[in-house]
Order: C-alpha cells, then structure tokens, then sequence
C-alpha cells in the first residue's frame, strides 16, 4: 500500500468521520519523511468534526514542525491546494473533503494521482462518499472498541474494510492498532471475524 | 545629487479647477470664485479663468468682486477637499514614477531621476503631464530641474514663452540651452521664486533685493542676518548646494521595474507577459543588490485614472523569475475577473516593497535530495497563500499552557517562526488530547451518571451514546482570574468504539443546578 501514491478512505457509516480521520493520520504520520504532511481540506470538512488540535496531534505521531494545514473555502480550492502540495517530492499529503457537495468526478482524482505520480509524493483521499475515484485502494473505517482493561482505554483502533484494490483482492477486513510512538499500525490478535478476511484471502 | 531630475507641477486653479471638475461650478458662463473668510471680511481665495479675464484677483474682497460681477458665482473654500484633490492627483502621478511628493497647497514634485526615457524623454513626459491634466480638467504648469527648488520656481515664474511653429530642433536647442543654464535662469527670476513666505519677501524686495541673482552675489552672511536664514536655505536647496529631504507620498520601493503600454492593455494574458517582463527587470536589478523579494506589488495603471495594486508575498527570499510567476499567475487567476480593465491599463510597475538578504550557499543547495527541500516547501506554501490567503495556511503551535485551548494554536505558515521542537508521541501509545477539539465544547445531555463520576449514557448531537470505559478524572482548574471554572476530563469509548473527550464543568452539589458536560474533542 506504502509504495501507491493515491489511497481513498473513508467512514464505514455516519458518526465513524473521527475514526476514518484517525486512519488516515496513523497513515501520513506512518510515511512523513523529512518533506512532511500537507493537510488540505474544505472548511466543511475541518468545521464538523472540530479543529485540528496540535497537542494532540503531536501525541498521534504526526510531526508538527513538518506539518502545513491549508483551509479552502471551496472544494475545488481543496483539491487545488492538494495538487499544489503534491509538488513537494516525498511527501504525504491529505485531501479531507467535507460531506456536502456532489461526489467527486474520476477526472479530479486522477489529476490527484498524477501529480503524486510526478513528483513521487502520496495524497490520501479522505471523502464521506463512494464515487469513481482513480485511487489504488479504497478503505472504510470504523473505530474498535479498546483492548485494554475495563477502566482504561487503550490504544486508538480501527476496523479496516478494504472495499476496493486495483489489482488486488478486496473485501478484506482488518482490526488494526496505532501505536504512536513507533508510528506503526499492528494489527490485534483477532478473537471474532477472521472467518471473513480468511475467506477473502484464500479466494486470492 | 547628480543626475538626480525633478518634476515640479504648479496647479494654479486647483481650487476652482475641482468644483468646475465635480460639476460645482456655475452652469452657464458666469464667472466662479473661490472666497474664505478672513479679519472678519470675505476675502477671494481663488478665481477661474473666465473670472481672471473679467478683472477679478485674489486682491479682492467678495463684496468688491460682486460689485464688478454681480453674475460672480462664489463658493466657501474647503481646504480639506482641496487637499483631497491634490493628493488625487498626486496618485495618479505615480504612474509616472514612484516617488510622488505633495507640496501642499497647490504643488507637486516628482522624482523623474532615470525615469524620463519610459516616457520618451524629458520634455516629453512634461508635455504628456499637461496636458494629461488639462484633458482632467485641471490647469497645470510644470518644469524640470535638477533640485525640486529650480524646478518650484521655474514651474512658477518661468516666462511661459509661446512657441507655435517651433521646429523640432529649435526646441531641442532650446531644452538643452535651458539644461545647462538653469543656474543663470533661476538668477534672473524674482526672489519671490524661492518658496519663501510672504514677509520674507517683502523685506528682501524693501532692500532692493529683488531677483535671485541680486541675493546669489550679496554678501552671505550679513544678508543671512538680515533676511534670515531661511532665504538662504532656499537658495542653497535650489542650487543644489544643500540637500532637501522630501517625504514622498507613499515610501518608495527600493527597487522597481515601470513598463508603459504604447496602447490599452485589456487582458489578463497581456498583463501576465508584461509582470514576466517586470519580474526579469527587477530581478536583474536585484541581483546587482546581492538582495532577494520578500514582498512585490504589481501596480496596473488603469487608463481611466484608477490603479489595482496586487501584492505578492514570498516567505524566503526569492530571485527567480519562474517561481514568482507561478505566484503571480495565481493572484492574477482570482483577481483576473475583477481585474475591471474597462479602459484598459495604460501602464504596468513592478514595487519590491521589503526585500532581503539573499545567501546564495542555501541556494545552491536546493533539490539535491529526493526529498522537496525546505525552500520548495517554503515556494509551496507561497502558492498556497496566494490562492487561499495567508490566514488559511498555517503551521501547528504548541503553548507551555495548562488550559486545553490555549495550550496549542495556528501560526501562518508564511515567513519565518520560531523554530518548532519536535514534539514526540508518549511511549505507551495512549492517547490523552483528541487529534480534533471543538471550541467551545459542545453542551451534552448526560442521562445517568454517579456522582463525581463519569457519565454512563449521554445524549451529543441527537444520538444516545452508552459509554463502556471511561479513564478519568483529570482535573484541570480554570484561570481563576478570569473566573474559568474547574473542570473534570474524562476519556470516554462508547459501545460502537467511538471516543470522546468530555468534561464536566463546577461540581456537585456545590450549587442548586446540576454541573454541565460537554464534548470538548474527539480521538481518532
């Protein structure tokens, strides 16, 4: 997934925004090299689910001298000021696109993977909606409940669903795990739903 | 001084020339006069011509004025739209160069040093003045000297010669006879011509000094005790023998490129080749400085009298040509529609309005790694800026500070800031700050809750919420200087696996109402 340079994500249901926003920062904080992460998003997209906030931010692993938030008014600035950052070689950057406004067209999410392509950097997708998208990977995100003990919460986990994958299978699910501090996602011993990523993997 | 040129405008009939001009003037052909009150009369301040060749002069009193022309139309004088038209004019001066100074009440002086050729030359550019203001309405004289002093007086006591049929090269003769004996000119005029206030120059004239030439070869300094040392400074700024410090109207660029249009410029293509063309002149003449841009604005001089300034901000100084474009494109790209070229642009300048130090070693160094340097960075954060705004690209900012919102903030991420620390996550993974905060908390509605613990259920944006952990209480206590009340954090999962950062606010029991929650962040 590393070495493709345009993914899309999103909630795997409504109230599940913050969770498929977790996803993609473990993602960005995973790949920042020294070219750091760019955030470009609508104002839409930052107002509803509440501000950026840099203290916990800095605890997600993202580095916070490495990282430049851009708010556009208008979707079509967002995706500008995605391509835009895509220029800079290496790094990762995030196109957070708010839930109003018509689904994105293949042609705007291709110029996306062209640019990243040019200037070998990465661009997350993050969108509410399905549509036509030129993204290598599609994955819907819900949160997991905790593995921790009952008065504590533990570490910030995902239910992943890979719903799509050029040339590659899909349906795949996985229960991952962020740990901040090695940036690195591990996935959780499951206790539950392997049959469904077995049963995938095996038909690949 | 040398090789420096002046441009002095003398605006005769400012005062009448303006009402005439906002259509204040008389609407037939009577006369017009400018009065003001003064010891208790009404005294003229200021005639039109038709009024002028009736007989009427500043001399008079309104009433003796009336008793000549009873047809005279009289209107108070305004010294403040007076003002007001001058300085209008003034910027309209500055498409002929950047330094404009306003010499109030009824002049201007403009800095035309190494300017004139744009212009076709000298006497050119003077000509295109006057009558650029007398097509506006306004009766203007103007001469050029090299000190703003000759220029003043030349503009204003300069025999204004008729030469109609006047070959090209008689008055080429003439200009550069004029050249060279501005000195021997400026003597011939009367004293009166060296800006000196009234009862300066009446004393000079009761001592049988009347031209400048008679004062020029009196003995210094009992003619400075006499007349005062201010005559003396005069003179010696119009010769040039002493330096005059002039505050331009607006401060002037240390570096600018002027291009004119030999016709309209309407589009923004045409607008975009020419600021090219700018960025390349300017550049040059930067790289002469050993400086780089920090802050440009492009000046487009609207045929209709209007300017557009669009300014262009750069975060590391900068000294190519290409990467300034790619800003400029941008601007010009939202300002392109309200570009209002009704009229076209008659010219284009280029103003560095802060410029820095430029080190050519962090140059050298750019796009050796695979890696965007810090300048490409710094050259995308520009483009961002230019299209969004300045306010809307920012970089995170972590405060030494207790309270929740005030412990973090936005800084623009144009320009320097203070060099971030890397901040590292906590060993254990756990996350105890929401990568996102509302601000302010959003007031939830808790259903059931022990005491002084966290809530069991709760009601946030319409959806019930049954928590399953909850990690807490972490107090933290408001500034009690701005009566912030203590508040209790808790960390909260609910069935689906969502988590939240909640906090009550006050305590129970401490008062009849119950303690409110509110949401304050959410964890990835």
């Amino acid at each position: 997934m590393a070495a493709q340079p345009l993914h899309e994500i999103g909630p795997a249901g409504p109230g599940y925004e913050a969770a498929a926003l977790g996803f993609t920062l473990a993602l960005a904080a995973s790949w920042a090299g020294s070219a750091g992460v760019f955030w470009a998003g609508e104002d839409a997209a930052f107002a509803e689910e509440g501000a950026p906030y840099p203290v916990g931010l800095a605890q997600y692993g993202l580095p916070l001298d490495r990282l430049i938030v851009a708010r556009a008014k208008k979707r079509e600035d967002a995706l500008w000021a995605a391509e835009q950052s895509l220029a800079a070689s290496g790094a990762v950057v995030i196109c957070a696109l708010g839930a109003q406004g018509k689904p994105l067209d293949l042609k705007a999410s291709r110029r996306l993977l062209l640019f990243a392509e040019r200037y070998s950097s990465r661009c997350l997708l993050l969108m509410p909606e399905n549509g036509p998208s030129a993204a290598w990977t599609r994955w819907r995100i819900a949160p997991a409940e905790s593995d921790a003990d009952p008065d504590e919460l533990g570490l910030p986990a995902f239910r992943a669903e890979l719903t799509r994958s050029r040339g590659g299978p899909s349906g795949a699910q996985f229960v991952v795990e962020w740990h901040a501090h090695e940036r690195a996602f591990a996935e959780r011993v499951q206790k539950k739903c392997e049959p469904v990523f077995y049963a995938d993997a095996r038909e690949a | 001084m040398s090789g420096a040129r002046w441009l002095a405008i003398y605006l005769p009939r400012l005062k009448t020339d303006r009402l005439i001009r906002a259509g204040r003037g008389p609407s037939d052909d009577r006369p017009l006069a400018v009065y003001a009150k003064e010891k208790g009369a009404l005294q003229l301040k200021a005639v039109d011509l038709r009024a002028s060749k009736l007989g009427l002069n500043l001399a008079m009193s309104l009433a003796d004025a009336r008793a000549m022309q009873p047809k005279l139309e009289a209107v108070e004088e305004d010294l403040e739209e007076d003002a007001r038209a001058l300085d209008n004019i003034a910027a309209w001066c500055e498409r002929f160069t950047p330094i404009v100074v306003v010499d109030p009440p009824e002049g201007l002086f403009l800095d035309i040093s190494g300017c004139a050729h744009l212009f076709g030359g000298e006497e050119k550019l003077r000509t295109e003045i006057v009558t650029r203001l007398r097509a506006q309405g306004f009766a203007s004289r103007a001469a050029i000297a090299p000190t703003p002093g000759a220029a003043w007086a030349f503009a204003r006591y300069r025999k204004q010669e008729r030469r109609p049929q006047q070959t090209l090269r008689e008055s080429l003769q003439a200009s550069l006879a004029a050249a060279e004996d501005w000195q021997a000119e400026l003597a011939a005029l009367p004293v009166d011509a060296l800006r000196l206030d009234p009862n300066a120059a009446a004393l000079l004239r009761r001592l049988g000094l009347k031209s400048v030439g008679q004062i020029l070869h009196a003995p210094r300094s009992s003619f400075a005790a006499r007349a005062g040392e201010n005559a003396m400074l005069r003179l010696d700024q119009a010769l040039g023998r002493e330096k005059e410090a002039l505050t331009p109207r607006r401060p002037p660029p240390p570096v600018f490129a002027v291009r004119r249009f030999l016709e309209p410029v309407f589009t923004a293509d045409v607008v975009l080749q020419v600021t090219q063309d700018l960025c390349g002149d300017l550049i040059e003449k930067l790289d002469v400085r050993g400086a780089g841009i920090l802050l440009v604005e492009l000046v487009l001089f609207g045929v209709d009298g209007r300017d557009r300034v669009i300014g262009v901000n750069v975060s590391k100084p900068l000294r190519e040509v290409k990467p300034l474009m790619r800003l400029f494109r941008e601007k010009l790209n939202i300002v392109g529609e309200n570009l209002n070229a009704e009229f076209g642009f008659e010219a284009a300048r280029l103003d560095v309005v802060r410029l820095a130090e430029f080190d050519e070693r962090t140059q050298a160094l750019v796009s050796v790694e695979a890696s965007a340097s810090e300048e490409q960075i710094a050259g995308i954060v520009d483009v961002l800026g230019s299209r969004l705004g300045a306010k809307r690209v920012v970089r995170p900012q972590v405060h030494d500070e207790h309270a929740p919102e005030r412990a973090a903030g936005w800084r623009s991420a144009l320009g320097k800031g203070g060099e971030d620390e890397p901040q590292t996550p906590p060993k254990d993974g756990v996350q105890r700050r929401p990568v996102r905060l509302f601000s302010p908390g959003q007031q939830i509605e808790v259903m059931a809750s022990v005491p002084d613990g966290p809530p069991i259920r709760f009601r946030w944006r319409r959806v019930m919420r049954e928590v399953v952990r909850a990690e807490g209480p972490e107090r933290i206590s408001g500034d009690w200087q701005k009566r912030e009340r203590t508040r209790d954090y808790y960390r909260v999962e609910d069935k689906q696996g969502r988590r939240y950062w909640i906090y009550r606010e006050g305590f129970y029991g401490e008062s009849e109402a119950q303690p409110h929650w509110y949401v304050h962040g959410l964890f990835a």
